[in-house]
């Protein structure tokens, strides 16, 4: 049984080519139909898995899934018909299709209420990971933001309403881009690995937010008894346009999301600064050598990314928090950031494949959690750890290099035939 | 008198995907012989010794030693086997010791489980004594010499009983004197018995040290015939198949102004050692200047310095009249300098990006490829369209990934990509290193044009034909200075030497 | 011991180097004056400390020890800094804090799940495989390892924590396999299987406490059948070493083994030997006959038998109960250690006795400053983590081959 060493000597011919490193597979050329497939084998992959260890515990995964289905409000589209709706921000009435004010509205409202965060997140892995880096600290990048977007929204009250708004927001992403900034120039000038140093940064945002929100705290409401912050002004929450305002309609974030989608897609493929970050993230040596500054790019690829994570957080602040507590913070379950971390790597860091992943995401957050799931099917905190297991099922078979897989099995099948 | 051959390989065939690396290949070893394999870059050469070695499994073919039949499938049993190989790039671990890389996976053993260091010193020692190879066994390996690096490679195969040695281009990275040693070596091997595969793609070496040769060429054999009678010419044909044009036609060249001047240049490298020692050269327009020499000894710090990917610690670099020193590479490049990168994979492409990103690597921020910010796609393709098919590069569109391709080719896109730019002075350095005679030529035929045209052309090669072949002027460069200046006349013996310092012995 | 020596012989005592290693001792001298037992309360000898600190500081950066230079210029400052600050507290408030045989004590017994994270990191990372799962590997072995101690409880009595280490090191093992697996035989980038590990780890551990015991948390009786203390009563008469080595956890000694063994095992076995190549350079490795993929998957399961032990000295020895989520980052410490200590043994336990010494302090602090402060104190052993990565990493110094796939074909 031989084992053959991989030689660079035989250049007679095009070579097949070394087999696409972990970064060339996830900044994936391929795109459309045919890039699509990896993920959705993925998916389907973690859900299994996940399926057979429901089984385990002697319930009915069809059944449980079945149940998570119904939370999440996708099956929205299914009535289709013709009902009398409300328009956004006015009191008319006009014909829809479907029926905005259904409970599969309320609910398809949640789902993408979490969305929102999820993809600006999962961008912030995504754009630094096309660099070669690796920003697990979204997390903390989030809450820098929506602390900050807290103290500027219940300050400064009498501002007009869009001003407060977009101040909020703004303060919010440079926050957040301060944050992830640090690590990137950590990185760029000491070398020192981006995960360690996020993940660093992740735990001191927490407990310097906890602190800042706790008893006695600066941030701490005029309500002395609980660790919470006040609440912002009502001209700086976002608008609803979509529910009933007082039980956390869906604000206008979701468009600003969205948005920087496309932002990101225009920026990585179209840019010249999304050039350098590619080159830099394959080649650094290469990248140099064409004259771009490596360490000029690490660093902005992390502000940027913390940039979207910032304003994830005042996104949700602006969104349907309106304050901040000091166990909020300290929540472990649903984590926005690591939830996007798995979107991205499921999306292939495209900015398509983040949007679909990130309403995956959504929706699974959406429909197991307490409000929306049926409690006698399954336990909603049993629910949000089955959530975790399939992220990280989803991300352990995301990083399967399917080329690599296939390669092997042929490669195993040939000798067994030979 | 006929003598059993001590190993015989038979009918050898080896697929790699894409290409028929060796085709039914006979090859036999005589006791106590040197054979050499002769063939160029991509002949298969490797890939057999490979397979003889145990790193490849042959998909036909079989491997006799003393007449019985071999199972080489791995390198431990190609090992028992008496066989060991001196790879082209060592592999040694440059943190470890001399001793600790020789005894690696056959420690001797103190009390069972603790690595004896007395006694592995020891038997180094002993090694060393006996076949006269000279090294000290606690030296790090990252510290000595490429020739004493090779030594330890040796000793590593002696000390695991190697009868067969297999030394796979030993003086690719050797200076003349110390290429002059390893013959020496391999003598004293031969008389102690051991046999000996030469593999190399240099005529005059082999016809030195070689008793019997044999030629491959794109993976066959083409004969095997003894070394005395042999000739450079007639070994070339065989290599080759047709008459090799050992030089290239050129024109006399017409120097005018200096394009490029170095003076009084040092630079470090990267462990802090003086690497270019007060080096001062200038190249005109119009002309080729070949810097001749020995690996590490200077030129690519000296190549990092003048391209602004190095720091410069003293001295001035003047391109066209003005002062660069220490500009950045972006600033470099503006300039008009073009850099054909010693390593196309490591700096000269990115393999990932497509033919048109690569071809825009130094494009990319100006106008017309990019306004504001953003890239113009449709210039950046239609120019990558016009650059392939002048600089004839095949294998892929605008859109095909740099990986795709194969070695000549993509060493065409990184010579379309500078020579578009239209620099005032092109450095192309090993700019014809793993490339076919075709590409050879082709790169050649370039580097002239470039040349009559006006521009600079700082040529930097490890091969002497090479440099003998394209240069108006030739540099020899040794421990970071400029020790010799020869016309293109002279012969390989004098630039040799030149090369070795001019006849200083080297230390041991 | 004579290499040791021969190291000791090498040194310039007057060498710009050793300034700068002086002026970083000074500086921790300045602050170290302000508090007990000497609680010297007049700022000029700080100061003065301080001060010589930094001048030695700049004389070493100017002569080209820039690492060095700079940290002896930031001990100085921090260290005038600190002692200032010590003296605007009260002599009882730093004596209620600062009772050094209590912290080290504490030190101790914060830095033992370090240690196990990080040596195991230190196996993992010398094979040349990233190890980003060091977490989820604490974890598990934290749940696993006390969810096999209650069961066992029954029939093993007081002896059920040997069944919880078991327990813990095949839950680490395991979770080491699917690394293993993926990063060797499919070649994945090493840092997204680490962090889908970590994932898993804190789903499953989460999900079968709260199912196991979700409502009640986990039995109060650990304390009962958890990882003994050993009493060395011999010891403890001894003041100062008395109250630190009297009454330490099982543990804790074992950690002190670990780190002993683990040196001879790299440094002086054969087997050490192997390791270290196939994470330098494991093509040489392999052309010499060793299976690089053999002494990988050793290695990388190794390591999580090792870090999972620790996590069961967190659950069975420390704080004797598992919650959700209870290691906090505890794993990426110890992955940091061992950076720090620039993948040797020793200077690895340095480093996370050093973290260990800052956890300690964090729990402390609030008993001089108000309980208010006490939250935010818990980020500085994050913080000091990120200053130590940042000021001391040396690229070149990891294994050569850390972090990439060996490709056969």
């Amino acid at each position: 049984m031989s084992d053959e060493l991989k030689e660079e000597a035989f250049e007679q011919a095009p070579p097949p080519g070394e087999i696409p490193s972990p970064q060339q597979h996830f900044a994936s050329r391929f795109s459309g139909l045919t890039g699509a497939i990896g993920p959705l084998v993925t998916v389907v992959l973690a859900f299994l898995i996940s399926g057979i260890a429901i089984l385990a515990i002697g319930k009915d995964p069809l059944k449980v899934y079945r149940a998570f289905w119904n939370g999440t409000g996708l099956n929205f589209f299914y009535h289709f018909g013709s009902y009398s709706i409300r328009i956004p921000f006015g009191t008319t009435h006009v014909w829809f299709w479907w029926d905005t004010a259904s409970i599969s509205a309320q609910n398809l409202q949640q789902t993408l209420l979490t969305t929102t965060p999820i993809i600006l997140t999962a961008l912030a892995l995504a754009l630094p990971f096309r660099a070669g880096m690796f920003n697990i600290g979204g997390q903390g990048q989030y809450w820098v933001g929506s602390i900050i977007t807290v103290w500027v929204g219940e300050s400064f009250i009498g501002l007009n309403g869009p001003v407060h708004i977009v101040l909020c927001l703004v303060v919010g992403t440079l926050g957040g881009a301060a944050w992830a900034g640090l690590a990137g120039i950590l990185k760029a000038k000491w070398g020192v690995h981006e995960v360690i140093s996020t993940i660093m940064l992740n735990w001191i945002a927490i407990w310097t937010s906890s602190w800042l929100l706790g008893q006695g705290g600066p941030l701490q409401g005029s309500q002395k008894s609980i660790p919470v912050s006040n609440s912002i002004a009502d001209a700086a929450k976002l608008p609803i346009f979509w529910g009933p305002k007082l039980l956390q309609g869906l604000s206008i974030g979701i468009f600003i999301a969205v948005a920087m989608l496309f932002v990101y897609w225009l920026l990585i493929n179209r840019s010249t600064l999304g050039y350098e970050i590619r080159a830099v993230g394959f080649n650094p040596d290469a990248a140099r050598y064409g004259g771009m500054s490596v360490a000029r790019n690490y660093f902005l690829a992390m502000a940027i990314a913390g940039a979207f994570a910032g304003l994830a957080g005042a996104i949700d602040i602006l969104g349907w928090r309106y304050n901040l507590g000091q166990l909020d913070v300290q929540n472990q379950a649903g984590q926005i950031g690591f939830i996007g971390l798995a979107a991205a790597l499921l999306g292939r860091n495209t900015a398509l494949g983040v949007g679909a992943a990130s309403l995956l995401f959504g929706a699974l957050l959406t429909g197991t959690s307490g409000r929306q799931l049926d409690q006698s099917i399954f336990r909603p905190d049993l629910a949000g750890d089955l959530t975790t297991i399939i992220q990280g099922l989803v991300v352990l078979f995301v990083g399967l290099n399917l080329g690599a897989v296939a390669v092997w099995w042929r490669r195993k099948l040939r000798r067994v035939a030979a | 008198m006929a003598e059993a051959p001590l190993l015989e390989l038979r009918g050898i065939t080896k697929r790699f995907p894409g290409v028929l690396a060796n085709d039914d290949v006979s090859f036999d070893l005589r006791h106590g012989e040197v054979h050499a394999l002769l063939g160029e870059n991509g002949a298969g050469k490797s890939t057999l010794m490979n397979i003889l070695y145990g790193l490849y499994t042959p998909d036909e073919g079989a491997i006799l030693l003393n007449g019985k039949e071999i199972d080489v499938g791995s390198t431990k049993a190609s090992i028992e086997h008496g066989i060991g190989m001196v790879h082209q790039h060592f592999m040694l671990i440059p943190v470890m010791t001399v001793a600790e890389n020789i005894v690696l996976a056959t420690e001797p053993r103190k009390a069972g489980i603790a690595l004896d260091y007395t006694a592995a010193r020891k038997r180094v020692r002993d090694l060393s004594d006996r076949y006269g190879l000279a090294v000290d066994p606690d030296a790090k390996i990252e510290r000595i010499t490429v020739g004493q690096q090779q030594r330890v490679e040796i000793l590593k195969a002696l000390y695991r009983g190697a009868e067969i040695l297999i030394l796979d281009e030993p003086t690719a990275v050797l200076t003349p004197q110390e290429a002059r040693e390893l013959f020496e070596i391999i003598r004293s091997l031969q008389e102690q018995g051991k046999s000996i595969i030469f593999i190399s793609h240099k005529l005059n070496e082999v016809l030195e040290i070689a008793d019997r040769i044999t030629v491959l060429r794109r993976g066959k054999v083409v004969d095997t015939i003894p070394a005395e009678g042999a000739t450079e010419p007639g070994l070339a044909q065989m290599m080759v198949g047709r008459e090799v044009l050992l030089r290239v036609d050129k024109k006399p060249s017409q120097a005018g102004s200096p394009l490029l001047q170095v003076e009084d240049l040092h630079v470090f490298d990267d462990r802090g050692l003086e690497a270019v020692r007060g080096l001062s050269l200038e190249v005109h327009a119009g002309e080729i200047v070949g810097l001749a020499g020995v690996d590490a000894n200077g030129q690519s710090e000296l190549i990092d310095a003048i391209a602004g990917l190095r720091a410069v610690a003293s001295g001035t670099v003047r391109l066209d009249g003005r002062d660069v020193t220490g500009d950045s590479a972006r600033e470099m490049i503006d300039e008009g300098l073009g850099h054909i990168p010693e390593d196309r994979h490591r700096r000269g492409l990115v393999l990932p990006f497509s033919l048109a990103e690569n071809l825009a690597l130094h494009a990319y921020r100006k106008a017309p490829e990019s306004r504001r910010g953003l890239l113009q796609l449709s210039t950046i393709s239609r120019r990558a369209k016009r650059l392939l098919q002048e600089f004839d590069v095949r294998g892929g569109t605008p859109d095909t990934p740099a990986f795709a391709l194969s070695g000549g080719n993509q060493q065409k896109v990184v010579l379309a990509r500078e020579i578009d730019a239209d620099p005032k002075v092109l450095i192309a350095a090993q700019p014809t290193r793993g490339l076919d005679v075709g590409a050879i030529e082709f790169v050649h035929r370039r580097l002239v044009e470039q040349r009559d045209a006006g521009r600079a052309v700082f040529l930097i090669s490890l091969e002497l034909e090479e440099i003998l072949s394209l240069s108006d002027r030739i540099l020899v460069i040794y421990e970071g200075q400029i020790v010799r200046e020869f016309p293109p006349t002279a012969s390989e013996e004098e630039i040799g030497l030149a090369m070795t310092g001019g006849g200083r012995e080297e230390a041991a | 011991m004579t290499a040791l020596t021969a190291r000791f012989e090498r040194v310039e005592w007057f060498a710009p180097r050793m300034i700068g290693v002086y002026g970083i001792v000074l500086g921790a001298l300045a602050f170290w004056l302000a508090l007990p037992p000497l609680v010297s309360r007049s700022s000029a000898l700080p100061v003065l400390l301080g001060i010589l600190a930094i001048a030695a500081g700049i004389w070493s950066f100017s002569r080209g020890e820039h690492r060095v230079g700079g940290g002896a210029i930031v001990a100085g400052i921090l260290g005038i800094a600190l002692a200032l600050m010590a003296l605007q507290s009260s002599t009882g408030h730093l004596k209620t804090v600062v009772v050094w045989s209590a912290l080290f004590a504490a030190m101790l017994r914060y830095a033992t799940p370090l240690i196990f994270a990080a040596i195991g990191g230190l196996y993992c990372e010398r094979s040349g495989v990233v190890n980003i799962a060091l977490e989820g590997m604490l974890l598990s072995g934290a749940f696993f390892g006390l969810w096999a101690a209650v069961w066992a409880h029954g029939w093993a009595g007081n002896a059920a924590w040997i069944v919880g280490l078991v327990g813990a090191a095949l839950a680490g093992m395991a979770m080491a396999a699917i690394h293993a697996v993926w990063a060797i035989h499919f070649k994945v980038d090493q840092v997204v299987s680490g962090t889908a590990i970590n994932f898993l780890a804190l789903g499953i551990t989460g999900y079968l406490f709260i199912d196991k015991y979700g409502d009640s948390g986990t039995p109060g009786d650990i304390t009962n059948y958890g990882i003994p203390d050993i009493h060395l009563g011999f010891i403890s008469g001894i003041p100062f070493f008395g109250a630190i080595f009297g009454q330490l956890n099982l543990m804790i000694w074992l950690s002190f083994l670990l780190v002993i063994s683990t040196w001879f095992f790299v440094f002086r076995t054969p087997y050490g030997l192997r390791l270290r190549a196939v994470g330098e350079h494991p093509r040489a490795a392999d052309t010499v006959g060793i299976s690089v993929y053999k002494v990988r998957y050793i290695a990388v399961i190794g390591s999580g038998a090792i870090a999972a032990m620790g996590g069961a000295y967190l659950s069975l020895g420390f704080v004797h109960s598992f919650n959700e989520g209870m290691t906090q980052g505890i794993g990426f410490i110890g992955l940091a250690s061992v950076v720090f200590g620039k993948w040797r043994p020793f200077p690895t336990w340095g480093a996370t006795l050093l973290f260990g010494f800052s956890s300690a302090l964090a729990d402390r602090l609030p008993n001089a400053y108000g309980n208010q402060w006490g939250t935010l104190f818990q980020a500085l052993p994050y913080a000091l983590t990120l200053i130590a990565v940042a000021g001391v990493v040396g690229r070149s110094i990891a294994p050569a081959a850390s972090g990439r796939p060996y490709v056969k074909q």
